[in-house]
């Protein structure tokens, strides 16, 4: 059990972290083209509006949660010293974690049902589905049966995860947690590792480029002419949108 | 997806990786602890050597009430012999409140026979046995004051913090009483931890937590004396009173609030994205071109 825990929590989570720079690097460098979630949301705003909005909204709000208790722990025991704001934090993470949870089956739905989609998938796509999935499922399932996370999360984790990030890692604590939360947070290495693998390697481009990118130019190819001739004028205005 | 790593970066990758894990377990390699330091550092809470029972047995002369090995693996993991049917290690789990003993993971094969050295050397004077001294049950009950009950209920649930900016209680444990609200279920329930262990047993436990989870929360962050008695008065009268009391659990409460706020979250998105739901971003665009062709 010890060398099973070391293994994990030790040895793995550096190897993920290897693998996602160096991976998502070489990934980048030979086809950075392929850096991509290869989204078809262009094609159908409407049709998929339910499944990635409260999924992208969730997990974000959740992945920044999740990093600020770590970056911030005593800020965070600070802001939880007082009961009622504790049970409002936990009750708002738990809230993203079930629209994620919802926003994340309506896609899985999706993938599995449409035929469209279904020829473009490819096997580490599954994989990865199947990776979040359980990874939402034990965060909320954490968040109500071990109760209250955000508490231990910054007096536990928090100081493993710097234990880490200082080479010098400590998993006494971590080594006695229930399993659901060790599979927690070996389920978040595992994704880490995953990164370069699938198509969740576009989430680096938010960071790397695409909050501060200027707007992308759609360009259609039309007649001009005919769109603009004097007959058929704009209906209601001037569309500005290419 | 990759196909292959270019020759020239595999070397360096190798290395950065072996580097990487290998640099990792440096904190098990523990600078060498003499048996007493271990046994002050991870043993005091719970145990004494001749000093009479805590929270776990006497530890005088428990080597002639043990083997050596049985000791060793005893102490390494006292949950896997319970768990593996041994008698002695069940009938000692079951004696003392069947508290379970944490798993010395962080301790070495040496460290282990270090602290077994010691008590076998601070033990061999007044050697008794488990049942000889006063146990903690038999300590006289002290009637708590009424404010260090109130800066206990303060300090468990948070509303009062530890001067050391250690975590509040409710992090992880429940006490029934109706001052404070629903606490965490990581660990224990303490409504009736007075009876169990008693003061002593509780306030060894506060002073130096020797379960792995609740010594890391704690480190760097001790409690105070007079935090630590206020917390013992506490959970005595949480105990005595937790009849009269109404147990909190707010499991199904945070359940039904995550679906309620999840549906104030839906009715969000649709709102803020009204024009992506009516119209998606390249409609124009889409009409114009079917109207070109």
């Amino acid at each position: 059990m010890t060398s099973l825990n070391s293994f994990l929590f030790i040895a793995f989570p550096y190897i993920a972290f290897s693998v996602l720079v160096i991976g998502a690097t070489y990934r980048y460098k030979s086809s950075g083209y392929k850096v991509s979630s290869l989204s078809s949301q262009f094609l159908e705003g409407k049709k998929v509006f339910w499944g990635i909005v409260p999924f992208h909204f969730g997990i974000i709000l959740l992945f920044i949660g999740h990093l600020v208790v770590f970056l911030f722990p005593e800020a965070v025991l600070r802001w939880n010293s007082d009961p009622v704001r504790l049970v409002l934090h936990e009750g708002i993470g738990f809230t993203f974690g079930i629209s994620v949870l919802l926003g994340l089956t309506i896609l899985i739905v999706r993938r599995w049902f449409n035929p469209r989609l279904k020829m473009v998938t490819n096997r580490m796509d599954v994989v990865i589905e199947v990776v979040l999935l359980s990874q939402i499922i034990l965060g909320c399932w954490i968040a109500l049966g071990y109760r209250w996370g955000s508490s231990w999360f910054a007096s536990d984790l928090s100081p493993y995860l710097w234990s880490l990030v200082k080479l010098s890692p400590n998993i006494e604590a971590v080594s006695a947690l229930p399993d659901v939360i060790k599979l927690h947070i070996v389920g978040a290495f595992l994704i880490l590792f995953l990164i370069p693998f699938t198509r969740l390697v576009h989430f680096l481009v938010a960071p790397f480029h695409y909050i501060f990118r200027p707007y992308q130019v759609v360009m259609w190819y039309w007649d001009k002419k005919q769109i603009r001739e004097p007959s058929t004028p704009w209906q209601i205005t001037r569309p500005r949108n290419n | 997806m990759i196909t292959g790593f270019p020759k020239k970066w595999r070397v360096p990758a190798l290395g950065v990786l072996t580097v990487v894990i290998w640099l990792g377990p440096t904190r098990h390699v523990m600078a060498a602890e003499t048996g007493q330091q271990i046994f002050q550092g991870s043993c005091v809470a719970c145990h004494t050597i001749g000093g009479g029972r805590l929270v776990g047995p006497d530890l005088a002369g428990v080597h002639d009430r043990r083997t050596q090995a049985w000791l060793e693996k005893f102490v390494k993991s006292s949950q896997s012999m319970v768990k593996s049917g041994d008698p002695d290690a069940i009938a000692v789990f079951e004696k003392f409140s069947k508290i379970v003993m944490p798993d010395s993971s962080a301790l070495s094969d040496a460290q282990i026979k270090a602290v077994l050295g010691h008590i076998k050397g601070a033990g061999t004077v007044g050697a008794s046995s488990e049942s000889e001294k006063p146990s903690v049950s038999e300590e006289p009950v002290v009637a708590a004051s009424k404010e260090d009950i109130l800066l206990g209920q303060l300090l468990f649930q948070g509303k009062t913090r530890f001067e050391n900016a250690g975590p509040t209680c409710i992090s992880c444990h429940n006490v029934t009483n109706d001052a404070v609200i629903g606490g965490g279920v990581l660990a224990k329930e303490l409504t009736t931890v007075f009876s169990k262990m008693g003061g002593t047993g509780v306030r060894a436990i506060l002073g130096a937590a020797p379960f792995p989870v609740m010594e890391t929360a704690y480190k760097g962050k001790p409690l105070t004396e007079k935090e630590i008695i206020a917390l013992v008065a506490f959970l005595q009268d949480a105990d005595e009173q937790h009849a009269y009391h109404q147990p909190r659990d707010y499991g199904m409460g945070l359940l039904i609030s995550g679906f309620i706020g999840a549906g104030i979250l839906f009715a969000f998105y649709s709102v803020l994205w009204l024009r992506r739901r009516k119209d998606s971003v390249n409609q124009k665009i889409y009409d114009r071109q079917v109207k070109s062709t």
